[in-house]
């Protein structure tokens, strides 16, 4: 690839007002634990860190196994977990630009540091196990599924003043990572090969901590905010289902139908079948049900009250 | 025109991300390198030093004194790292054809970044508590850079930040730890020293490396603007006591006094003669690294120390 300036040249721009506008003030600069459980999750997180390269046992891996279709089914289904992972890198660093410019309790900056970390060990090894199995593909095959899996808009909400913080949290940690973790512990128990296997608990192991950042945020925060502010943060988790989630940012079988998203959804069939790591719709649908189900009664007790949301192949939830 | 309307700040100009084709291969092997490295040599803070044998007590209250500042002024510093790596991670996603290999690398650093405060921070509680702001206005000033703004602004050219933050600035603070972990005496602050050295080994290494791979496509007007902001960064940065308090006692007397007694102690610090000397080595060094690059580095004239 030619390192050109010529390229960046071509890229689009946009204007943008951000919380990064004003002249940057950091003092007084406080590392108090406000927040000592996410403190403690940061710590654990030091403790618990994996190497892709070093801690699976990638020679238990064996494409020859498998059949073609499946090899190739398998590896866009790793490469589509690692555009997902990437996402993380590539978005959620803005939330701790924010944590910072809001002064947010330190733990929150600590923490994210390592997690962003874990999400790039995450896509890292998506990217190897795809390319085991027979190379990394590098964007969906057809460009209509990229709308599903190219953003779900958290660094603009994040460098946004007028969206609060409370409520990108409980949408993209709340809602989208719980969806998420459910999913891989669904994924341990349905996967048979021994890497992918690995491989999924070891992301699991990571997103829990994900997940209970986000409840020790809330649940430390919500007791200081008004009904207004409530409804704002359900108005955010309701954008996140709507708009990300149930079209398909995750999973591939709620993507709106489409030549695109029904080649995503066959390769996932043929991986789960396969036992390589995917699963299909009747499988996951019960899980996504509960899982909503579940963090509406987790958000119900802090004031957030989630409506019900619809999709062809969900019905109402 | 309205003078409110005249101070409101301007909106920033970001790129618009193109996240497709996802290149995720290695494209910049000695990059990869550093993040593979990164990982290898992960440590822990709370594991790793043995923070009891730090004997406080054994120093007289004007010696804790200092510390305290002296430690917070480098929470300060290297919580920089907090809001800016971060930043630079997004910019390096944000505009098109940047390599995996730096975002990846990024993320390493700044957990490393996070260790670091943890431990300066922890050294300037254990002295007596954390002093969460300079002495003067004029001194926290030159702390708020906003770097973040900076970095994500698509008019602010990505290879320039980097020489300028990643390469000579980082490869600076690398040559100033080595020095204070010479002079170090107290094992618990050696031991801290030891650990942090090896990971800004891995940061300043980044900086250089990637110019190394960028140069050969710079334009001149390019190479002249890398130039600019690099002059422009000793002059309103470093010169203004950023990392040597000593270069600014007019707005860091304080901070340079306290330095003063953390050098005489063995706690972690060198003094100004020899700080002076790592400046003047570091950026003779810098200057030949970049004019291999084809980036002249002017000599710097200021009566606060010789011409370097």
């Amino acid at each position: 690839m030619a390192l050109s300036r010529d390229m960046s040249m071509e890229q689009a721009v946009e204007m943008v007002e951000t919380l990064l506008d004003g002249p940057e003030s950091r003092f007084p600069l406080s590392f108090n634990s406000d927040l000592p459980r996410i403190r403690e999750l940061f710590h654990t997180a030091t403790r618990s860190q994996w190497d892709p390269q070093k801690d699976i046992d990638w020679d238990k891996l064996d494409p020859d196994a498998y059949t073609q279709e499946q090899r190739d089914a398998a590896r866009l289904y790793w490469s589509r977990r690692a555009w997902s992972e990437y996402g993380a890198i590539s978005e959620s660093p803005a939330l701790q630009v924010r944590f910072g410019v809001e002064k947010r309790p330190s733990d929150m900056q600590l923490f994210f540091t390592i997690r962003s970390q874990e999400e790039a060990r995450h896509a890292e090894v998506c990217h190897a196990m795809a390319e085991r199995l027979g190379g990394y593909v590098e964007k969906p095959v057809e460009e209509l599924f990229q709308g599903s899996v190219s953003t779900h808009g958290v660094r603009r909400a994040a460098l946004s003043a007028d969206i609060p913080l409370e409520g990108i949290i409980a949408a993209l940690v709340c809602t989208a990572e719980e969806i998420a973790f459910d999913v891989f512990k669904h994924l341990d128990r349905v996967t048979r090969d021994p890497v992918a296997k690995q491989i999924v608990r070891f992301i699991m192991r990571d997103e829990s901590r994900h997940c209970a950042f986000g409840w020790y945020f809330l649940e430390a925060i919500c007791d200081t905010l008004d009904n207004e502010q409530k409804k704002m943060i359900e108005d955010s988790v309701v954008t996140m289902m709507e708009k990300v989630e149930l079209n398909g940012y995750h999973s591939a079988w709620l993507a709106p139908p489409n030549p695109a998203s029904n080649a995503e959804v066959e390769a996932d069939r043929i991986t789960y079948e396969a036992g390589l790591g995917a699963t299909v719709e009747e499988a996951e649908k019960p899980v996504f049900i509960a899982t909503v189900q579940r963090i509406r009664d987790q958000m119900r007790p802090l004031g957030i009250n989630l409506p019900p949301f619809s999709h062809p192949k969900l019905g109402t939830i | 025109m309205d003078t409110a309307v005249q101070t409101r700040p301007s909106p920033l100009k970001l790129f618009v991300e193109r996240r497709f084709p996802l290149e995720m291969n290695v494209t910049l092997p000695e990059i990869r390198a550093l993040y593979e490295s990164g990982k290898a040599g992960r440590w822990n803070p709370l594991r790793d030093i043995s923070w009891d044998a730090l004997g406080v007590d054994d120093y007289d209250p004007p010696v804790r004194e200092a510390a305290r500042r002296a430690w917070s002024r480098r929470v300060w510093v290297e919580a920089t790292g907090l809001t800016e790596t971060p930043a630079l991670l997004m910019r390096f996603c944000m505009e098109a054809h940047r390599e995996i290999d730096p975002k990846f690398y990024l993320t390493v650093r700044n957990t490393e970044e996070a260790w670091h405060v943890e431990c300066f921070d922890r050294l300037a509680e254990a002295f007596g508590g954390r002093i969460v702001r300079p002495g003067s206005k004029a001194y926290e000033a030159v702390f708020n850079q906003n770097l973040p703004r900076r970095v994500l602004n698509a008019d602010q050219h990505l290879d320039a930040y980097v020489a300028v933050h990643a390469a000579f600035e980082d490869g600076l603070e690398l040559e100033l730890y080595r020095a204070w972990r010479r002079a170090a005496k107290n094992p618990v602050i050696a031991s801290v020293l030891d650990h942090i050295i090896s990971d800004k080994e891995r940061h300043a290494a980044f900086g250089w490396l990637y110019l190394g791979i960028r140069a050969p496509h710079w334009s001149e007007t390019e190479r002249k603007l890398i130039s600019e902001e690099l002059v422009r960064h000793v002059n309103e940065v470093e010169l203004q006591g950023y990392h040597c308090p000593w270069l600014a006692p007019e707005h860091a007397g304080a901070e340079a006094e306290a330095e003063a007694v953390l050098a005489a102690n063995g706690l972690g610090a060198t003094g100004r003669s020899e700080e002076e000397d790592v400046i003047v080595s570091y950026v003779a060094n810098a200057r030949q690294k970049l004019a291999e690059l084809g980036i002249k580095l002017p000599v710097f004239e200021t009566n606060r120390m010789r011409a370097f």
